[in-house]
């Protein structure tokens, strides 16, 4: 390395050490500082604070409750992404063959966006109500939505993929717009029927975008809570309880600050695993365009 | 909607963002007063004190202002300034905990004097040094006047930390009504009741006529719901030496009724993702013939328009077994003094004017229920509300839930368990088994 070259490293160090700084301040300081909490026993309300090294982890390990919170939190996860993605692509092709009323379309797409979760939730809890709610009437059956442990998960991932479809559709939408009308055209001419051309050229020209919102989603579904929070409090039987419910549980209302920030600590492994992958796919797909 | 096991419904308010600095600016001005006052030489009779009252919404017309304004007529060297907690009482919980923790030690005090707190959060607020022990402040005998269950769960460790404000009980409503075309009187056994349930459902043939509600959503009236079978089921989830599940064979018998219940048909499936209102809908429209709920439902019952005006009646919990007490848990408020206060006995004597007769009466002519015993026979308040003497008789042998800091951890514990033992997926005893086990690592280590 050259005296010159090794100036302007010194150089551009000195230009990022302030967004640098700022994002271990605002992240890594955080980030650190729970993780200390976690290998602590500490609970104010009893004047209790030592090192308690990795018991929470240990307990964690083998707490039937925590297992159970990773499965819901899992599944929710996939069922709840893969249906967004399935239905919000889905409404942006209809979007974009739709000749009038597009706006107002879109308008209408955005509200379920729009609404705050809780609302959203409040909502559900009705449509929901076994005996008045609006999804059993129209069913003309009497299913206990909330109160079924095999119903009551499908009916969050439900509420879910209402809430937030609206997002990926518009992403898919958008990016729709950009794809030039002559490709459609030269695979009409060389007699690609719809179902090809889906496969070979809109699904391909969509990949990019649809793995970043597939990424914001994944995260994001990771780290439910609001739905299940105010809908079943993590009932029945804990089985829509996710993992930052439990967290909030411990920490909040319970102030086992140490515990609640070991498991904590675990969403924020998981979650950052996940970025990693995803990630790592989109580098390499960046390399392969 | 705040859940009524906290004290009453009502609707959620806006949360008045805490004016720090306003109440600084009072300070500041107070104190200079006083400075140049005492530069002066002249000696100031009364000096005037803030005293910040943190409370929860009340339902309906809002009787704080008034009650305020009463006691600031009689103190005229205290002012009082209200400010309205968030809707639910989990974030009101966590706004305490936040505020209060964060204040000790740094001499700047939370920020509130005089705070309205759930029942269940006292021992734990005492336990964390947060309260102002209240016990050489009032007369002797002065929570005599209150109900039992209430003034229980103002007392942690033999000392007094809070005072009984306002309260719910768990209750049996019946379709007086439905009874009586069958011939049949209120039930005060289980037996009784799975009989009328059967017998009214079988004259009614109303195919949406529900049995027996209650709450089994899991949360904390789920809680209270398996307290309840605890008790009548002769046993209790944390025995005085603090030992979960003293009596592991009775406790499971409890959530077996339970689980039964919806077994029978006696209650809807529904009832497992039930909450109080979800419950007092269906029965206020007349679709139920029983329902478990708490003393506030009644007002709604007795609202002109209601389906059901004048065809509720009321009893106490059915006996599992007769001559074993079913008592309903209790609900409602108490109010405490934070240990930082800067004007202790300003807010000691706003919180002893609040819980006094004179103010309970005022509340008690509104939708919220008093902890005096002797505001249910006040012939004023009983014309208004013709069911308080019956209330009365159910809440003196009522049961407040474990008095015991570590309660949010025992009940968030207990929730999921039973409310598996309700849908069918956990048997009672490996309920009890889990629960007990999560219990004691959780307590594990507390004195």
């Amino acid at each position: 390395m050259t005296l010159r070259e090794r100036a302007e490293r010194r150089a551009a160090l000195c230009f990022v050490a302030p967004a640098l700084v700022t994002l271990a301040a605002l992240t890594a300081g955080p980030a650190l500082w729970v993780f200390w909490l976690s290998l602590r026993q500490r609970m104010p309300v009893f004047g209790i604070d030592y090192f308690a090294g990795f018991a929470h982890y240990a307990f964690l390990a083998t707490d039937a409750r925590f297992w159970s919170a990773a499965r819901v939190t899992v599944i929710f996860t996939i069922l709840s992404v893969a249906l967004e993605l399935l239905f919000g692509v889905a409404v942006a092709l209809a979007l974009r063959g739709q000749r009038v009323g597009r706006r107002s379309a879109l308008a209408l797409l955005l509200l379920p966006w729009a609404l705050p979760s809780v609302v959203t939730a409040r909502l559900f809890e009705w449509l929901y109500h076994p005996a008045a709610g609006l999804v059993n009437v129209v069913l003309g059956a009497r299913l206990n939505w909330l109160g079924d442990p095999s119903l009551a998960l499908p009916a969050l991932v439900l509420a879910d993929v209402w809430r937030t479809m609206p997002f990926v559709a518009l992403f898919c939408y958008a990016r729709l717009l950009t794809i030039p009308t002559a490709v459609y055209e030269a695979a009409a001419v060389d007699g690609a029927a719809w179902i090809a051309t889906l496969r070979w050229i809109t699904l391909p020209l969509l990949a990019p975008v649809l793995l970043v919102t597939l990424l914001f989603r994944t995260l994001d579904a990771l780290r439910a809570f609001d739905l299940m929070f105010v809908l079943t409090g993590g009932g029945p039987a804990g089985m829509t309880e996710t993992l930052t419910v439990y967290a909030y549980r411990s920490l909040f209302q319970t102030l086992r600050i140490g515990f609640g920030s070991a498991i904590g600590v675990v969403v924020f492994a998981l979650v950052m695993l996940v970025a990693a992958a995803y990630l790592r796919v989109l580098r390499r797909q960046e390399s392969a365009a | 909607m705040i859940p009524p096991w906290t004290w009453g419904p009502a609707t959620g308010g806006p949360q008045t963002p805490y004016g720090l600095g306003k109440l600084t600016l009072i300070a500041v001005v107070v104190a200079t007063l006083g400075l140049v006052a005492g530069c002066g030489g002249e000696p100031r009779s009364e000096t005037l004190v803030t005293v910040v009252f943190k409370h929860a919404r009340l339902f309906g017309d809002d009787p704080i202002p008034r009650l305020v304004a009463a006691f600031e007529a009689r103190h005229p060297g205290i002012r009082v300034k209200t400010e309205a907690l968030g809707s639910g009482p989990d974030e009101q919980h966590q706004f305490f905990v936040i505020n209060l923790e964060g204040s000790l030690g740094r001499g700047s005090g939370p920020g509130f004097d005089v705070m309205m707190m759930d029942v269940i959060w006292v021992p734990e607020f005492a336990r964390a040094g947060w309260l102002l022990d209240l016990t050489s402040s009032l007369a002797p005998g002065e929570l005599d006047a209150h109900f039992p269950a209430a003034a229980a769960a103002a007392i942690f460790n033999g000392r007094v930390w809070a005072l009984p404000w306002n309260f719910n009980v768990g209750l049996l409503y019946y379709r007086k009504d439905l009874l009586a075309r069958a011939g049949l009187e209120a039930p005060r056994t289980d037996e009784e009741l799975v009989r009328a349930v059967r017998i009214v459902q079988a004259r009614e043939r109303d195919p949406k006529l529900d049995g027996y509600l209650w709450q089994g959503k899991q949360s904390e009236s789920l809680t209270c719901n398996a307290l309840e079978a605890l008790w009548a089921s002769g046993t209790t989830l944390l025995d005085h030496s603090g030992r979960v599940f003293p009596d592991g064979a009775r406790a499971e018998a409890a959530l077996a009724r339970m689980r039964s219940w919806i077994d029978t048909g006696i209650s809807p499936a529904w009832v497992s993702a039930a909450d109080e209102e979800l419950t007092r809908r269906p029965f206020g429209d007349g679709h139920a013939i029983f329902l478990r709920n708490w003393f506030y439902a009644m007002d709604l019952f007795d609202e002109p328009g209601s389906a059901v005006l004048g065809k509720v009646g009321i009893a106490p919990l059915p006996q599992r077994t007769p001559g074993v007490p079913a008592p309903g848990s209790t609900g409602g408020s108490l109010l405490g003094v934070s240990r930082a206060t800067r004007h202790p006995d300003a807010a000691i004597a706003l919180a002893r004017f609040l819980a006094g007769e004179e103010a309970q009466r005022v509340l008690a002519g509104g939708s919220v229920l008093p902890t005096r015993m002797a505001l249910y026979h006040d012939p004023a308040l009983v014309a208004k509300r013709p069911h308080m003497p019956l209330f009365h008789d159910i809440a003196r042998v009522a049961r407040s839930r474990p008095v015991t800091p570590a309660y949010l951890m025992l009940s968030t514990s207990l929730q999921p368990e039973v409310s598996a033992v309700i849908v069918g997926v956990k048997s009672p005893a490996r309920a009890v088994a889990d629960a007990r086990r999560q219990l004691e690592y959780a307590l594990s280590g507390l004195e």
